[in-house]
């Protein structure tokens, strides 16, 4: 039982620690593609410490959905982290939610922050909520039949089973394709849900080609540390969730120390891996028109469609 | 692993599809060529059958490096880089070329368990890939995208053969091979004739009156 409370702990400890680390690594990648020295690698470290002591301004306009956002988002995205499987399979709160919570969870942090987004009344906030709705509600479909493709290969819906099945290679397939579906079609909704290029440019300053940015755009202060904290923390779970599903050899399946260590070794290699990919992707795509986006997200919808059917049929 | 390189096969298909720059249909023409190059292969590795290996070898010369070459020549000299309007938007194109997946999928499941060979399977996916590349034909307007479209369908047609027979007699793949080398260069020259009668490769405007 303390056990599992300190595994708890060191799993919020270790999702809060390296979810800056993240951000700034895709960050100092992009810089050095661009041929600049680029900020630090710890500094969104220093922007969070910094925007927690400065003083919230809230606009009068606003009622409480505003200044409660910041606070449900951070919750909720933290807590879809603790159901995952970060460094040790059996992650003492899997009883609590399957991956339809998780992603239900990702989905309710979202749905408030485009309340808030249209709180403030400005046009910006409003423009930023509408297609932040377009893109959250095309990449849902595509994330859950991923997700029930992987599910019903593995047999449960239950990461901790999903992942502790595949990394003692329990019931090996000798077909990968649905997966290869799946990881397709989960790598576009990770990078359209999180923000980043071909879909949402997280850099940008011109509030015309903001999606995430636009909805944020009136908070300050310690609001707006807990946002982007948030931000960088449902990153980190898409990554996550990417490397553990697909790939968790690695991860420890039991609880000795060394176990502990290699997996979290291991946990730290496969998310710094998948953040260089996305800054080199990120690099190397231009931003989507809006009205383009809804054609790759078509794709990835279709993607884990073929995932679906792949399993299907080619079980017998 | 068969059935995996035939996946990816129907991966870069749905690129084909979802894509609207023509150089880069040709580059994923390319990169298809090489993957059913690459299934072949694996094919005639796992059934000893030689012959696999030359028609792999072929669709890589042809298929993956002159053809698109040639595809890419045309793109240049006529500078048509985008499918402005297409008769299917992309949304709609990717749902039914799910469907068609699905239909193929449905047409062979009789079939596929009265098959003994390893590539069985693949029967289905080679079907799902002529239908692809033949709505391709029919959902796009510039000459290019059409001709890739064919192309594809060869494409599914050799993935076919592999499938159910281990491969045509190699003087069969020979001949279709050539056929098609001959068909993209026709091709190449209806294009220019096209842009030099109505100053667009669109093939629409071959249905309007003279005005």
């Amino acid at each position: 039982m303390w056990q599992a409370i300190i595994l708890v702990v060191a799993q919020t400890a270790v999702l809060l620690a390296v979810s800056p680390f993240i951000v700034g690594l895709i960050r100092k990648v992009k810089a050095r593609l661009q041929l600049r020295r680029g900020a630090s690698v710890l500094q969104p470290y220093a922007d969070l410490a910094k925007l927690f002591r400065k003083q919230p301004v809230v606009s009068t306009t606003t009622s409480w959905i505003f200044t409660a956002t910041p606070y449900i988002l951070f919750a909720s995205t933290l807590a879809a982290g603790l159901l995952m499987p970060v460094f040790v399979s059996r992650t003492p709160l899997a009883f609590a939610g399957n991956i339809i919570a998780l992603v239900y969870l990702l989905a309710l942090g979202t749905f408030f922050l485009m309340l808030a987004g249209l709180d403030a009344g400005s046009a910006f906030g409003g423009m930023g909520s509408s297609r932040e709705a377009i893109v959250a509600s095309l990449t849902e479909p595509a994330m859950i039949l991923s997700i029930f493709a992987i599910a019903l290969t593995k047999g449960s819906t239950n990461l901790s089973t999903i992942v502790h099945k595949t990394a003692l290679l329990e019931g090996i397939v000798t077909d990968p394709s649905p997966y290869l579906m799946a990881l397709a079609a989960l790598s576009i909704v990770a990078i359209a849900e999180t923000g980043r290029v071909p879909v949402d440019n997280p850099a940008t300053h011109l509030e015309l080609t903001m999606i995430h940015e636009a909805m944020i755009l009136e908070y300050s202060g310690r609001y707006l540390a807990l946002v982007e904290w948030a931000a960088g923390l449902k990153l980190l779970v898409f990554l996550t969730l990417i490397a553990n599903v697909f790939a968790p050899w690695g991860i420890a399946t039991s609880l000795e120390p060394t176990a502990l260590g290699v997996g979290l070794a291991t946990y730290l290699v496969k998310v710094s891996g998948l953040a260089v990919l996305i800054g080199v992707t990120e690099s190397m795509f231009a931003k989507l028109r809006l009205f383009r986006v809804t054609d790759l997200l078509g794709v990835a919808f279709i993607l884990a469609l073929l995932g679906l059917v792949f399993f299907y049929v080619l079980r017998g | 692993m068969v059935d995996l390189g035939s996946a990816l096969l129907l991966l870069t298909c749905f690129a084909i599809v979802a894509q609207r720059r023509l150089s880069a249909c040709v580059d994923l023409f390319a990169l298809q060529s090489v993957f059913l190059a690459l299934t072949a292969a694996l094919v005639a590795f796992l059934t000893g059958i030689h012959h696999i290996y030359i028609a792999a070898a072929l669709t890589i010369v042809i298929k993956a490096v002159i053809i698109p070459r040639i595809l890419k020549q045309v793109i240049e000299r006529l500078n048509v880089k985008r499918e402005l309007q297409m008769n299917v938007n992309v949304p709609t194109g990717l749902l039914i070329c799910g469907a068609l997946v699905i239909l193929a999928f449905f047409i062979t499941q009789p079939i596929i368990p009265l098959g003994f060979l390893l590539t069985r399977d693949s029967l289905a996916i080679a079907l799902a890939i002529i239908l692809i590349g033949f709505f391709t034909m029919i959902a796009r307007k510039k000459a290019v995208t059409q001709v890739i479209g064919f192309l594809v369908m060869e494409n599914g047609l050799f993935l076919g053969a592999a499938a159910a027979a281990y491969g045509m007699p190699l003087i069969v793949e020979l001949g279709v091979f050539f056929d098609v080398l001959v068909g993209a260069l026709i091709i190449g020259i209806y294009s220019h004739r096209l842009q030099d009668a109505f100053d667009s490769v669109d093939t629409s405007k071959l249905t309007t009156l003279k005005e």
